[in-house]
C-alpha cells in the first residue's frame, strides 16, 4: 500500500533535468542530469502499485518495476538493485536508451493524463546510484557448476546471457572481434544517449562477477567456431545485424552518401580518442546533410552531425510523425537541437556526379492499412522536388548477415536471414544445433538493446537446463 | 397439574406461528411440525387397557414411523421388539395410530409412513431412571439394526411422547385423532413447526425430537459430531457402560437439531441432568463477560477443557418429565419471549400473544436474553431462572479450587522482543522461504502488513486467478481449501462489534471423562490464543505436565519415500508417541535437510488427527504444528479446522526478523506480536463466517470445501469434508514439493516474485490480465466487432482457468442463420450490472452504468449503498436496490422505486462479511445518501441483523413485498456446499429471483484473505441449486441468475447450461467504463475515476459513457446469438438447465485432467418434464396479510387525496408488517415525507405481528396498546410509533418485555416510544429515529450513525458498539452501565444541570413526552421526582464527537 495514495497527482512527473539545447550541442556527453535521492523517490512514489502493472507488461525484460519503484521510495537503493537486476542484466543503459515512451512509460497507467512515472530515470539511478555507493551483485553463494559456455558477441545479447549464466554458476568466456565490449552499444549508439563510461563500468561490474572476456577475436577467423565446440559445453551467439539497408535508388554510390553505422563508429572513436581508429573519423563541419530514415538510427545521425557543427540537418522520413518507429523523445530531442523534418516525404534518388549535390524526394501519403498492420506510404504523383545537400547519410536500418559457418553446424537460417530457435518450451532460444543458442538482433532482426538482453537471459536460463538435464 | 387444556393451547399456538415455517410447492405440505408432550400416563394407560395390555405400574409408549411395506415394516416391528426384549423389558404389543392422511400434502403423502405406538411395560420395581436408560439403549440399538430409511423412532421413553407430522400446523390436530381427545392430558408439552434449510424436509426431521425442540441451527455441527464421536470413551460412566452400543454417538446425518437432541440424551443417559446438560451444550458467553461469579465461570471453564460448544442460534425447548427448560444461545440469535399467568402456566414461544390471554392475567411477561436459560422443576413447580441454575451447578464441586490447583495459563503479556531468537542467515532463510513457496509479494503484501498493522491486507476486485487445482503453477495445498461460510441458514457473527462473545481460548491437556469428574481433569494450560510465540511455545514445553509428555515428530521425509509411505510413517510414529504418554505431539517442518523433504503441515496434521481418532487415542493428546507453511489466518485457520491444537509458525518470524533487519518495518521489538494479533483477528472473521464464537468448536470441525484433490486425500487425510470433484493426489503433491526443493537447494535461484494478487508476468495466470483489459476497452471504444472479437478469442480461449473452461456446449441441432435466433433484445433482457455501491463506484460511474442498463432494456443494480432519490424515475435510476446488512438508505421511498429489491445475503469476494467503504471514500455526499459520517470507514455488519435464520429471510421478504407489492424479491447468495438446499428455502421464503455467485466476483474492498479463499465457482453453486430446485418441483417458481466472472457470451451460454437465466456483470462494464483493473478501489486513488470520489479524479479523469456500456453489452449479446446459432439454438429458454449439452473437454495439464466435472452435470433424478427455468410470474406469499389489505383499504383515499384521518383495528401476532403497505402507497404518491402535514393515525389493540411499522415514513403514525413482536420500526424513516401496555395489567410495565429484538433495525429517522421493554439489539443502525424504552437487551444502538435512543432502565451488554453517532440517554440505576457499554468507540458523561442545560431540556422533553404518549408510570415517576433520577442518567456519545458541539446542536434544533 503507498504511503500517499495521491502522490501521482499532487507531484507532477518531472524528468532529470535536461541540458539546453544550445549547451548540450556543443559536445557529446549525455543530456540528461541525475535524480537525487529525494527526488528519486518522490517520482516513485508516484506509482500506483497497479493490479495490472501495465509497465512491467510492456516492458521486454518484465523488469518488476512497481516493487523496485516502492523499495526507492522506501530510500531502499541496494535491494533495489539487487531486485532491478533479477530481470535486468543492463538496467542502467536501458534505463538510459530504451524507447521508453513506447514501452513501460508510455503503457504506464499514468501516462493518461498524468504522465507516466519516469520508470527509465528511476531504472538508471538505481543502479548508478548503488554502484557509486558501492553495490555489487553478491554472487558469494553461487555455487561453480564446473560447467562452461562461450558467448560469441559481447552486445547486450552476448552480455545478459553471461550476466546470467554467471549467476547461474556456469563460467562465460565471452568473445567479441572489437576490442572493447558492449556491441552497438559502444560501437554505434553516440555517446550523448549512452556515454562510453556507462559500459566500461558495467564490464567493470561483469568481470567481477567471474565473467572473462576475450576480445579482438573474430570467430570464425580468429578462432574456428569449431573450436568453441569442442571446447565449451555450450554456445551462445548475439552477433547482432551489420548488413546496412540500401536505398535500393539511383546515386547511392556517389561520394559523401555514407551508411549510417560506419559514420557513427568513426564518430565515437574519434570521441574515445582511439588512435588510428579502423573506421575512419568523417566531419560534417559546416556541412548541409540529409539524412534518410526516420528510426533511432537516423536520430543519432542528425544528433551527431549537429554536433559535429553542420550547417543544416534536414531528416527525411516516408510517413508521417505519428508512425515513426523510433523514440518520440528522440525526435523531441533532435528537433531541439535544431535538425529540420521532411515528414511524408520519400527519397527516390540522389543526385549529383561525383559528391553528392542532393537528393529527390517526392511526397506520400498513407494507404490503407497493410499485413503487417502499418499503413504503406504511397508516392504522390507530380509532387517530386530536389533537396539540396553536401552530404547523404543513409540510415534504413539493418539487415541480418549471417556468417556462412553457422550453416556447417546445423544452425538453420531463415530465409530473411534471422536465425531459427526454439521460441518456448524449457530450451528457448535453442537453435536446431541443440549446443547452440542464439539471441539478439541475429535472431530478431535489428530492434533494441532491452529485446536483446531479454532473449541473451531467456537463452543463458535455457542453456541452464539444458546443462542440468543432460 | 395436567390438563388437555395444555395440549389446545399449544396447537392454537403453534397454528398462530404458520408464518414462521415453510409450505412445500403444493401447498399443503409443510416442512414439518409436532409436540412432545410430558407422558400423559392415564391416556395411554386407558387407551392400553382398551387394547387389552395388561399395564404395570411403570410402563412407557414409543411413537414409531413404520414403512407402508407391511412386511418391511413387520421386519422393524420386530427388530424393535428384540432390541426391548433383549434389555429384560416387556413389549405388551401396538397400537395403530389414527390419523387423518387427508389433511396431508402432496409431497407429506408421497412419504407418509405407518404410524404406531408401542407399548412396554418396566418390570415391578425398576425405578424410572432405570426403565428410561434401557429404552433409551434399545432404541439405539434397533436403529443400529434397522436399514430401511423409513423407520424412525419418533419416541420411546416413559417420559415423553411426541407427534408430529410433515403437515401444516393447522392441520395437526386434525391429523392425529388424539390431540383431540379430552383424556389426552398432560403438564408440559413443547411445541415447534419447521422451516427447514441445512436439510430437507422429511417425515423423521419433523421437530420436537425426543427431549428437544429447536429453533435455529447449530453452526458448529460438523465439528461437534466428529468429536463426540472422538470422545465417546468420555461419555460412559457407571449407568452408562455400553457406549459401543451407541455408535455413532450422535447421527451424522440428518439435521444438526437431531444430533444436539442425540447428545443431550447421551449426557442425560450418562446420569447428567438436563439442566446441566444444556448449560454444557450451550453455555453462555462466560469467557468475556467480566461480572460473572468466580464460581460459575469455573464450572465452566473446567468443562470447557473436555467438551466444546454447540454454538449457534438456538431456541431451545425442551423436556425430560423432570424439567422443562428453555435456554438461548450466547448469541442470543432467536427471540423467546414468555408469559407467566397467574394459573401458574409458563407460555414460552418465538412471537408473543400466541394464545388468547388476558394482559390482567399475566404476571410477567419477559424474554430471554442471551445465554439465559428458564426452567420448571416439574416435582415441585418451581420456576427457576438463569442464575439459580448457575447456582446450582457450581455447586456440585470445587470447581474453583481444582483449577486454581490445576491450570496454568501461559502469561499472555509476555513480550517476545525477539521475534526469532536465533535468526537464519540469509542463504538459510532463502531456501526455507523457497521450500514453502513463499514468495516475496506474499511477504510484503500480506505478511510485512499483518505485522505493520495487525490487520489482514485488504484489496479490491475479485480472484481471478484459476482456482488451484487449474492452475500451472505450484500452488499451495491450503489454496485446495475454501472456507465455508453461513448463510441464511445460520448467520455469521460480528468479529468487529461482538468480539466480546467469541474466544480463542486455548486448552492443552487431557480431556477426560465428563461424568467421572476430579481435580486431575483440571491438569490444563491454558493459552489465550492457538497462535504461538517462540517463547509461549518453549515455556509451554517445559510446563511440568508436558516436559517429559511431548513427541517430536519430524515432518522431512527421504525424498525417495513416497507421501502416502512418509504419512503413514508420520501416523504410526503419532500413535505411538500418544500410547507412550504424550500429551503434545509436536509435527514440525523445522529442520531442512537437503535430500529430505517436508511433508506439508496441513496434510500431516489432517492425517494424525484422523488416525488418532480411529486408533481412539485422540483425546489423550493435543496436536501442535511447527511449521513454515502457515502465514496468513486461512492457513491457521486450515490446520486448526484439521484438528491442530496450536500453530508455531517459525518461517514467519524468520521472515520478519529478517524485513525488520532491512529497516522495512518499524516497531522491531513488536513485529511478532502485531502479526499475532492479525492472525487473531483474520481467525475471528474466519469463525465468524460460519457464526462460530469460540475455537474450540472450530477445531476439528473441518469446515471447508476441498476443490481440486481426489478422494485417496481427503480420505486419508480429511475425511468427511466435502469435496466433490476430486482432483490430484498424493503423487501430484508430493512432485509439487518435490519441484520446490530442488529450487530451494539451487542457492542461486531467487525467491519467487509471487503475482497470485497481482499481474506479474511469468507469474500465475490472471483472467483479467492487461492484454484483455486493453482488448475490451479497445473494443468498445471502436466500436469494432473484429476488436471485440479478438477480446472475446483473448477470454474464451485462455488457458483453462475456471471449471467452465472445461466444458463445451454441445449443438443442440443443426446451425442456423443468425436471424432465426432471437434478437438480441431478448438476451440483453437478461443482463444486470451487478450490484456495486455508490460509495464503491464514483456517481459517475454508477450513473453511467444505470444510464447505460436502462438504455438497453436491461436492469442496473444500485449496491448496497442506497441511491440519490434525485435519480427516482428518471434514466439515471437503478432498477434494482439492494438492501444489505448496513441499510444505508433503505427506506420506503427507496423500496417503492424498485422494480427488483436485493436482500445481499453475501458476495463472492467476501462471503460472511459485510460490505466495507473505507474512511477517505466517505465524503458529504455518500455520507448523506447512507445516513453515515463523512470520513468515517463503513463496514456493515456481518449478518443482517433481521436475518439469522430462513423463516426471519421469509419475514423480510415479506416486508419488502408489502411496502412494494410490484417489487421482485431477489435473493443473492455465493456458492458454496449446500446452497441449493439454501435455495430451496429461499424459495419457500417467497423471494422471486435467486443470484448464485462466484467466489471469483468482484468487491470494493475486501480482505485479501476473504478474496482468495471463501466460497466456491458459480459453476458448482449453480448446478447445485438448478439440481435440488427441480428435485423438489420449485425450479419454476424462481428465476435463476448467476454471477462472477462473467465476461463473454460463451459464459453466457455456459452459464444458460447449468441452469442460469439471467447474468451479472460486475468488473467488465466497469472495465468499458475505463476500469483498467488497478486494484486500488479501496484506496480512494482510482487513477481512471470508476472507484473514488476524489472531485479531480472523477472530474478530470473519467473517461467513461453510457455507450461504452451499452456497446458491451451488445457485444456480448451478439456473441451469444452466434454461439446460439452454431449450436442450432433459436431461444434461450431451449438451452437453459441443459446439462446434457455440456461436453467435458480433457484439461491441458495433468492436474486438470483429474477432475471429475460429472456431478455438476447430473440431473439428480428429476425428470424431463420438470421445468428447467421459471415460469411463474412471482412466488406470492402465503399469508395474504388481511389485516394490512383492509387497512390500506380503509386509509386509502385518506392517502391519495392527502387527507390523514384516524383509523382503528385489532391486532394479533399473525398480523405481520402491519402499516408496512400504508408506508409504501405514502411514498409512492407523496415520498417519504410529503404526508408529513396531514397525519393518518392508526389505532390499534393487541399483539401486532412481527415487524410493526416497518419502513413507516413521515405522517403515519401508529398507536398499539398491547405489545409487539420483533423489528418494531425497522427501517423507519418518519413517523411515530407508540406502544403502550393496557391499563389494566397484571405485570408491572416498566419490567415487562413490551416490543422484540432488533427494532428500529436501520431506522433513518421518525419516533417510537414503547411503555416497557425492548430486546437485543435495539436501534442497531439507526441513524435518525428518535426512541424512549423502558430497558433494553444486549448490543444495543450498535453501528449507530444518528438519531437518539432513550433508555429508561437497565441495558444489556455491549452497548453503543461501532456507535459513531448519535447519542443516547441511560438510565443507570443498578450503576452497571458503566461494565455494559462497549468502550471502544463511545464514551460515557453524567448530565451537570450547570453546563448540559440543553441536554437537561433534552432529555426531559423526551420523557415527558414519552409519559404523555405512553401513560407510562415510570416515565411519570421519573418526572415527578426528576431531581433524584438525573444524577442516574448518562449521556452516551461518540468519542469523536466532543460534547460542546452536541450541546450546540441540540441548542440550535430547539
Ligand atoms: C545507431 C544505433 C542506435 C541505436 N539506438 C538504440 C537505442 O537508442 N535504444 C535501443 O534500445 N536500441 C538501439 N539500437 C539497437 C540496439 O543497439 C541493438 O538492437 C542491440 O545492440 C542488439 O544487440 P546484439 O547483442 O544483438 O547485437 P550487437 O549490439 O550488434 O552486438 C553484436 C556483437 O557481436 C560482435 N560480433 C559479430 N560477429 C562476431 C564474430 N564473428 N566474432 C566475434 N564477435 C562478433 C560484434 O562486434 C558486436 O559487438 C540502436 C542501434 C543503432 C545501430
Ligand atoms: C467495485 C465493486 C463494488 C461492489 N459492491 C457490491 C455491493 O455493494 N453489493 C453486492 O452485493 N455486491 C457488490 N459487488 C459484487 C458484484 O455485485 C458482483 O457480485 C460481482 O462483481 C460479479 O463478479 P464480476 O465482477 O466478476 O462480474 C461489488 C463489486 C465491485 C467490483
Ligand atoms: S528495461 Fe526499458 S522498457 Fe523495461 S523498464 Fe527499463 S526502460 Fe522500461
Ligand atoms: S503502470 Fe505506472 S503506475 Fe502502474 S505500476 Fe507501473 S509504473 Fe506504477
Ligand atoms: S480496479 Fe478499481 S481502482 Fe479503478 S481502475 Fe478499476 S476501479
Amino acid at each position: 500500500m503507498s504511503v500517499h495514495p495521491l502522490q501521482f497527482l499532487e507531484v507532477p512527473r518531472t524528468d532529470p533535468e535536461k541540458e539546453s539545447a544550445d549547451d548540450r550541442v556543443q559536445h557529446f556527453g549525455e543530456i540528461y542530469g541525475h535524480y537525487d535521492d529525494a527526488v528519486a523517490a518522490s517520482q516513485s512514489g508516484r506509482c500506483l502499485s497497479c493490479g495490472n502493472p501495465y509497465c512491467e507488461w510492456q516492458c521486454p525484460v518484465h523488469n518488476y518495476i512497481p516493487n523496485w519503484l516502492r523499495l526507492i521510495e522506501e530510500g531502499k537503493l541496494f535491494e533495489a538493485a539487487d531486485l532491478s537486476h533479477q530481470t535486468n542484466s543492463l538496467p542502467e543503459i536501458c534505463g538510459r536508451i530504451c524507447p521508453q515512451d513506447r514501452l513501460c512509460e508510455g503503457a504506464c497507467t499514468l501516462e493518461d493524463g498524468f504522465g507516466a512515472v519516469t520508470i527509465g530515470s528511476i531504472e538508471k539511478y538505481i543502479t548508478d546510484e548503488a554502484y557509486a555507493q558501492g553495490w555489487r551483485p553478491d554472487l558469494s553463494h553461487v555455487v561453480d557448476s564446473g560447467k562452461r559456455v562461450a558467448v560469441v558477441g559481447a552486445g547486450p545479447a552476448g552480455l545478459a546471457a553471461a550476466d546470467v549464466l554467471a549467476r547461474s554458476g556456469i563460467g562465460p568466456v565471452v568473445f567479441d572481434r572489437y576490442p572493447e565490449i558492449g556491441g552497438l552499444l559502444t560501437y554505434g549508439i553516440p555517446p550523448f544517449k549512452l556515454e562510453k563510461d556507462v559500459v566500461l563500468r558495467r564490464r567493470e561490474i561483469l568481470e567481477g562477477m567471474g565473467i572473462q572476456f576475450q576480445l579482438g577475436t573474430e570467430v570464425g577467423k580468429d578462432l574456428p567456431f569449431a573450436e568453441l565446440l569442442a571446447d565449451y559445453d555450450a554456445v551462445f551467439l548475439g552477433l547482432g545485424t551489420y548488413q546496412a539497408v540500401q536505398g535500393g535508388f539511383a546515386g547511392e554510390g556517389l561520394n559523401h552518401v555514407h551508411a549510417a553505422l560506419p559514420y557513427l563508429i568513426g564518430n565515437v572513436y574519434q570521441v574515445m580518442g582511439v588512435d588510428n581508429p579502423p573506421m575512419p573519423h568523417i566531419d560534417l563541419r559546416g556541412k548541409r546533410v540529409v539524412v534518410l530514415g526516420g528510426g533511432d538510427t537516423a536520430m543519432d545521425c542528425n544528433r551527431t552531425a549537429i554536433r559535429q557543427g553542420a550547417a543544416s540537418v534536414t531528416c527525411v522520413y516516408r510517413r508521417d510523425e505519428e508512425n515513426m518507429p523510433g523514440s518520440r523523445r528522440e525526435v523531441e530531442n533532435a528537433r531541439e537541437e535544431g535538425v529540420e523534418f521532411l515528414f511524408n516525404c520519400q527519397p527516390l534518388s540522389i543526385s549529383g556526379d561525383q559528391h553528392v549535390d542532393g537528393v529527390v524526394v517526392a511526397q506520400t501519403r498513407l494507404g490503407a492499412v497493410g499485413a503487417d498492420g502499418r499503413r504503406p506510404a504511397e508516392v504522390v504523383e507530380g509532387t517530386e522536388t530536389l533537396l539540396d545537400a553536401d552530404v547523404v547519410l543513409i540510415a534504413f536500418g539493418f539487415l541480418p548477415d549471417p556468417p556462412e559457418w553457422l550453416t556447417d553446424h546445423e544452425i538453420d537460417v531463415l530465409p530473411s536471414g534471422r536465425l531459427r530457435v526454439a521460441t518456448h518450451g524449457d530450451y528457448a532460444m535453442q537453435t536446431t544445433n541443440p549446443k547452440v543458442f542464439a539471441g539478439g538482433d541475429m535472431v530478431r532482426g535489428s530492434d533494441l538493446v532491452v529485446t536483446a538482453v531479454f532473449e541473451g537471459r531467456e537463452a543463458a536460463a535455457s542453456i541452464a537446463r539444458y546443462l542440468t538435464d543432460r | 397439574m395436567p390438563s388437555h387444556w395444555v395440549v389446545e393451547t399449544a396447537m392454537e399456538a403453534l397454528a398462530r406461528l404458520t408464518h414462521r415455517g415453510a409450505v412445500a410447492a403444493d401447498g399443503k405440505s409443510g416442512d414439518g411440525c409436532g409436540l412432545l408432550l410430558k407422558f400423559p400416563e392415564s391416556f395411554f394407560r386407558s387407551v392400553g387397557e382398551s387394547l387389552g395390555f395388561s399395564l404395570n405400574s411403570r410402563f412407557a409408549a414409543g411413537s414409531i414411523f413404520l414403512s407402508q411395506d407391511e412386511a418391511e415394516a413387520a421386519a422393524a416391528r420386530q427388530q424393535i421388539e428384540a432390541a426391548i426384549a433383549e434389555l429384560d423389558l416387556q413389549v405388551l404389543g401396538w397400537r395403530e395410530v389414527p390419523v387423518d392422511a387427508s389433511v396431508c400434502g402432496e409431497q407429506a403423502l408421497a412419504s407418509l409412513p405407518r404410524i404406531e405406538h408401542i407399548f412396554v411395560n418396566a418390570p415391578e420395581g425398576m425405578p424410572r431412571g432405570r426403565f428410561n436408560r434401557r429404552l433409551f439403549l434399545a432404541r439405539r440399538r434397533a436403529e443400529n439394526r434397522i436399514a430401511d430409511a423409513t423407520t424412525y423412532v419418533a419416541s420411546l421413553s416413559a417420559a415423553t411422547i411426541s407427534y408430529k407430522a410433515m403437515v401444516m400446523p393447522d392441520a395437526l390436530p386434525a391429523f392425529y385423532a388424539d390431540l383431540r381427545d379430552a383424556r389426552l392430558e398432560t403438564s408440559v408439552c413443547v411445541f415447534h413447526q419447521r422451516f427447514s434449510t441445512n436439510t430437507l424436509p422429511e417425515w423423521r426431521l419433523a421437530q420436537p425430537f425426543r427431549f428437544l425442540a429447536h429453533n435455529g441451527e447449530i453452526n458448529t455441527i460438523q465439528g461437534n459430531r466428529n468429536w463426540a464421536q472422538t470422545r465417546a470413551n468420555n461419555y460412559r460412566s457407571d449407568k452408562l457402560s455400553d457406549i459401543e452400543d451407541l455408535n455413532p454417538i450422535v447421527s451424522l446425518s440428518g439435521s444438526d437439531s437431531s444430533s444436539l437432541d442425540n447428545m443431550l440424551e447421551v449426557l442425560r443417559a450418562g446420569g447428567m441432568d438436563v439442566l446441566q446438560g444444556i448449560r454444557l451444550l450451550v453455555p453462555p458467553a462466560w469467557q468475556s463477560v467480566d461480572d460473572v461469579d468466580p464460581d460459575v465461570r469455573a464450572f465452566y471453564e473446567f468443562y470447557d477443557c473436555h467438551m466444546e460448544p454447540w454454538d449457534g442460534p438456538a431456541g431451545l425447548v425442551l423436556t425430560d418429565a423432570r424439567y422443562a427448560v428453555c435456554a438461548l444461545d450466547r448469541n442470543g440469535l432467536r427471540p423467546a419471549r414468555y408469559i407467566i399467568t397467574k394459573d401458574r402456566h409458563l407460555t414460552v414461544a418465538s412471537e408473543i400473544g400466541v394464545y388468547d390471554y388476558s394482559d390482567a392475567d399475566v404476571e410477567i411477561k419477559g424474554r430471554l436474553g442471551p445465554g439465559e436459560v428458564l426452567a420448571v422443576d416439574l416435582m415441585n413447580g418451581e420456576v427457576l431462572d438463569t442464575g439459580d441454575i448457575d447456582e446450582i451447578l457450581k455447586s456440585r464441586a470445587p470447581y474453583k479450587r481444582w483449577l486454581k490447583d490445576g491450570f496454568r495459563y501461559l502469561d499472555s503479556e509476555l513480550v517476545d522482543t525477539h521475534t526469532a531468537a536465533e535468526p537464519f542467515d540469509p542463504a538459510t532463510l532463502a531456501c526455507y522461504q523457497k521450500m514453502f513457496n513463499l514468495s516475496r509479494e506474499e511477504l510484503t503484501d500480506i505478511v510485512a502488513v499483518l505485522a505493520e498493522s495487525e490487520h489482514e491486507a485488504v484489496g479490491s476486485m475479485g480472484d481471478d486467478t484459476p482456482i488451484a487445482v487449474l492452475s500451472s503453477k505450484i500452488r499451495s495445498p491450503f489454496d485446495y481449501f475454501r472456507q465455508q461460510f453461513a448463510q441464511i441458514t445460520n448467520p455469521p457473527i460480528d468479529p468487529l462489534r461482538e468480539r466480546m462473545f467469541m474466544s480463542l481460548q486455548t486448552n492443552v491437556g487431557r480431556e477426560l471423562s465428563l461424568h467421572d469428574i476430579g481435580p486431575e481433569h483440571a491438569d490444563q494450560v491454558i493459552m489465550n490464543s492457538p497462535v504461538l510465540s517462540q517463547k509461549k511455545l518453549r515455556q509451554l514445553l517445559s510446563e511440568e505436565f508436558f516436559a517429559d509428555a511431548h513427541a517430536f515428530i519430524d515432518l522431512n521425509v527421504d525424498d525417495s519415500m513416497s507421501l502416502a509411505a512418509a504419512l503413514d510413517d508420520i501416523c504410526r510414529q503419532a500413535e505411538q508417541a500418544v500410547r507412550d504418554g504424550a500429551i503434545i505431539v509436536m509435527l514440525s517442518d523445522r529442520y531442512l535437510v537437503e535430500g529430505k523433504v517436508p511433508v506439508h503441515a496441513l496434510l500431516a496434521t489432517g492425517a494424525v488427527h484422523h488416525h488418532l481418532i480411529r486408533a481412539g487415542i485422540r483425546c489423550d493428546a493435543n496436536i501442535f504444528v511447527e511449521t513454515g507453511t502457515a502465514r496468513d489466518a486461512h492457513h491457521f485457520a486450515c490446520l486448526i479446522g484439521y484438528g491442530a491444537t496450536a500453530v508455531y509458525p517459525y518461517l514467519v518470524y524468520q521472515s520478519l526478523h529478517d524485513i525488520a533487519q532491512r529497516g522495512d518495518l518499524d516497531r522491531h521489538q513488536q513485529l511478532g506480536r502485531s502479526y499475532r494479533r492479525g492472525i487473531r483477528k483474520g481467525l475471528f472473521k474466519i469463525m465468524s463466517k460460519m457464526g462460530i464464537s469460540s475455537i474450540s468448536s472450530y477445531r476439528g470441525a473441518q469446515l471447508f470445501e476441498i476443490v481440486g484433490l481426489n478422494d485417496d486425500v481427503v480420505d486419508r487425510c480429511f475425511r468427511g469434508t466435502v469435496s466433490r470433484i476430486q482432483g490430484i493426489g498424493l503423487e501430484q503433491l508430493a512432485n509439487d514439493q518435490l519441484a520446490l526443493a530442488a529450487d530451494a537447494w539451487q542457492r542461486q535461484t531467487p525467491i519467487q516474485q509471487g503475482g497470485l494478487l497481482k499481474y506479474v508476468h511469468g507469474g500465475e495466470f490472471h483472467c483479467y490480465n492487461p492484454d484483455v483489459v486493453a482488448a475490451l476497452q479497445s473494443a468498445v471504444r471502436s466500436g469494432d466487432t473484429a476488436d471485440y472479437e479478438r477480446y472475446a478469442r483473448l477470454v474464451n480461449e485462455r488457458p483453462v482457468s475456471t471449471l467452465r473452461d472445461l466444458m463445451e456446449p454441445k449443438a443442440l441441432g443443426s446451425p442456423i442463420p443468425l436471424d432465426e435466433v432471437e434478437p438480441k433484445e431478448a438476451i440483453l433482457a437478461r443482463f444486470d450490472s451487478a450490484g456495486m455501491s455508490l460509495g464503491a463506484l464514483s456517481p459517475e460511474a454508477h450513473e453511467a452504468l444505470a444510464i447505460a442498463m436502462n438504455r438497453i432494456g436491461a436492469r442496473s443494480n444500485s449496491g448496497e449503498g442506497g441511491e440519490d432519490p434525485a435519480r427516482y424515475r428518471t434514466e439515471r435510476v437503478s432498477k434494482i436496490k439492494q438492501i444489505a446488512s448496513g441499510r444505508f438508505g433503505v427506506t420506503a421511498e427507496y423500496l417503492v422505486n424498485a422494480e427488483v429489491i436485493q436482500i445481499k445475503i453475501s458476495q463472492g469476494a467476501k462471503p460472511g462479511e459485510g460490505g466495507q467503504l473505507p474512511g477517505h471514500k466517505v465524503n458529504e455526499m455518500i455520507a448523506k445518501l447512507r445516513y453515515a459520517k463523512p470520513g468515517v470507514g463503513l463496514i456493515s455488519p456481518p449478518p443482517h441483523h433481521d436475518i439469522y435464520s430462513i423463516e426471519d429471510l421469509a419475514q423480510l421478504i415479506f416486508d419488502i413485498k408489502e411496502v412494494n407489492p410490484d417489487a421482485l424479491v431477489s435473493v443473492k447468495l455465493v456458492a458454496e456446499p449446500g446452497v441449493g438446499t439454501v435455495a430451496a428455502g429461499v424459495v419457500k421464503a417467497y423471494a422471486d429471483l435467486i443470484t448464485i455467485s462466484g467466489y471469483d466476483g468482484g468487491t470494493g474492498a475486501s480482505p485479501l484473505t476473504s478474496v482468495k479463499y471463501a466460497g466456491s465457482p458459480w459453476e458448482l453453486g449453480l448446478s447445485e441449486a438448478h439440481q435440488v430446485l427441480r428435485r423438489h418441483d420449485l425450479r419454476q417458481k424462481v428465476r435463476l441468475q448467476t454471477d462472477g466472472g462473467l465476461k463473454t457470451g460463451l459464459d453466457v451460454i455456459k452459464g444458460a447450461l447449468l441452469g442460469a437465466e439471467s447474468f451479472g456483470f460486475g468488473t467488465a462494464p466497469m472495465i468499458a467504463l475505463g476500469c483498467k483493473y488497478l486494484r486500488i478501489c479501496h484506496l480512494n486513488n482510482c487513477a481512471t475515476g470508476v472507484a473514488t470520489q476524489n472531485e479531480v479524479l472523477r472530474t478530470n479523469h473519467f473517461v467513461g459513457v453510457p455507450d461504452m456500456v451499452v456497446r458491451y453489452f451488445e457485444f456480448v449479446a451478439e456473441e451469444t446469438r452466434q454461439i446460439m446459432a452454431s449450436l442450432g439454438v433459436r431461444r434461450l429458454d431451449e438451452i437453459i438447465g441443459r446439462v446434457d449439452l455440456v461436453d467435458l473437454g480433457d484439461g491441458e495439464t495433468g492436474r486438470q485432467a483429474k477432475l471429475d466435472l460429472t456431478p455438476v452435470l447430473s440431473t439428480a433424478g428429476a425428470s424431463d418434464e420438470t421445468p428447467r427455468f421459471c415460469t411463474e410470474l412471482r412466488n406470492e406469499p402465503f399469508d395474504k396479510g388481511e389485516l394490512a389489505a383492509k387497512i390500506l383499504d380503509e386509509t386509502r383515499d385518506a392517502i391519495i387525496h392527502k387527507q390523514g384521518g384516524k383509523f382503528g383495528f385489532t391486532i394479533r401476532n399473525s398480523d405481520r408488517s402491519i402499516a408496512a403497505r400504508l408506508a409504501g402507497e405514502i411514498a409512492r404518491h407523496h415520498g417519504n415525507t410529503g404526508m408529513a402535514d396531514a397525519p393518518i393515525d392508526i389505532m390499534l389493540r393487541g399483539t401486532a405481528g412481527q415487524s410493526f411499522g416497518v419502513w413507516n415514513v413521515d405522517g403515519l403514525n401508529l398507536h398499539l396498546v398491547g405489545d409487539a413482536n420483533d423489528y418494531v420500526g425497522k427501517g423507519m424513516t418518519g413517523g411515530q410509533i407508540v406502544i403502550r401496555p393496557g391499563d389494566n395489567v397484571g405485570f408491572v410495565p416498566n419490567e415487562a418485555a413490551i416490543i422484540g429484538n432488533t427494532c428500529l433495525y436501520g431506522a433513518t429517522g421518525g419516533a417510537l416510544f414503547a411503555g416497557g421493554t425492548a430486546g437485543q439489539r435495539f436501534a442497531v443502525r439507526n441513524s435518525g429515529a428518535t426512541a424512549v424504552v423502558e430497558g433494553v437487551g444486549d448490543h444495543c444502538c450498535e453501528y449507530m450513525t444518528d438519531g437518539v435512543a432513550v433508555v429508561l432502565g437497565e441495558t444489556g451488554l455491549n452497548f453503543g458498539a461501532g456507535m459513531t453517532g448519535g447519542f443516547a440517554y441511560v438510565l443507570d440505576i443498578s450503576r452497571r452501565f458503566v461494565d455494559r457499554y462497549n468502550h471502544e468507540l463511545i464514551d460515557i458523561h453524567r448530565i451537570t444541570p450547570e453546563s448540559m442545560e440543553a441536554n437537561l431540556h433534552h432529555l426531559r422533553s423526551l420523557i415527558m413526552r414519552h409519559h404523555e404518549l405512553t401513560e407510562s408510570a415510570w416515565a411519570a415517576r421519573i418526572l415527578e421526582d426528576f431531581r433524584s433520577f438525573l444524577p442516574k442518567f448518562w449521556i452516551v456519545k461518540p468519542k469523536a464527537q466532543d460534547l460542546r458541539s452536541l450541546i450546540q446542536s441540540l441548542r440550535q434544533a430547539a
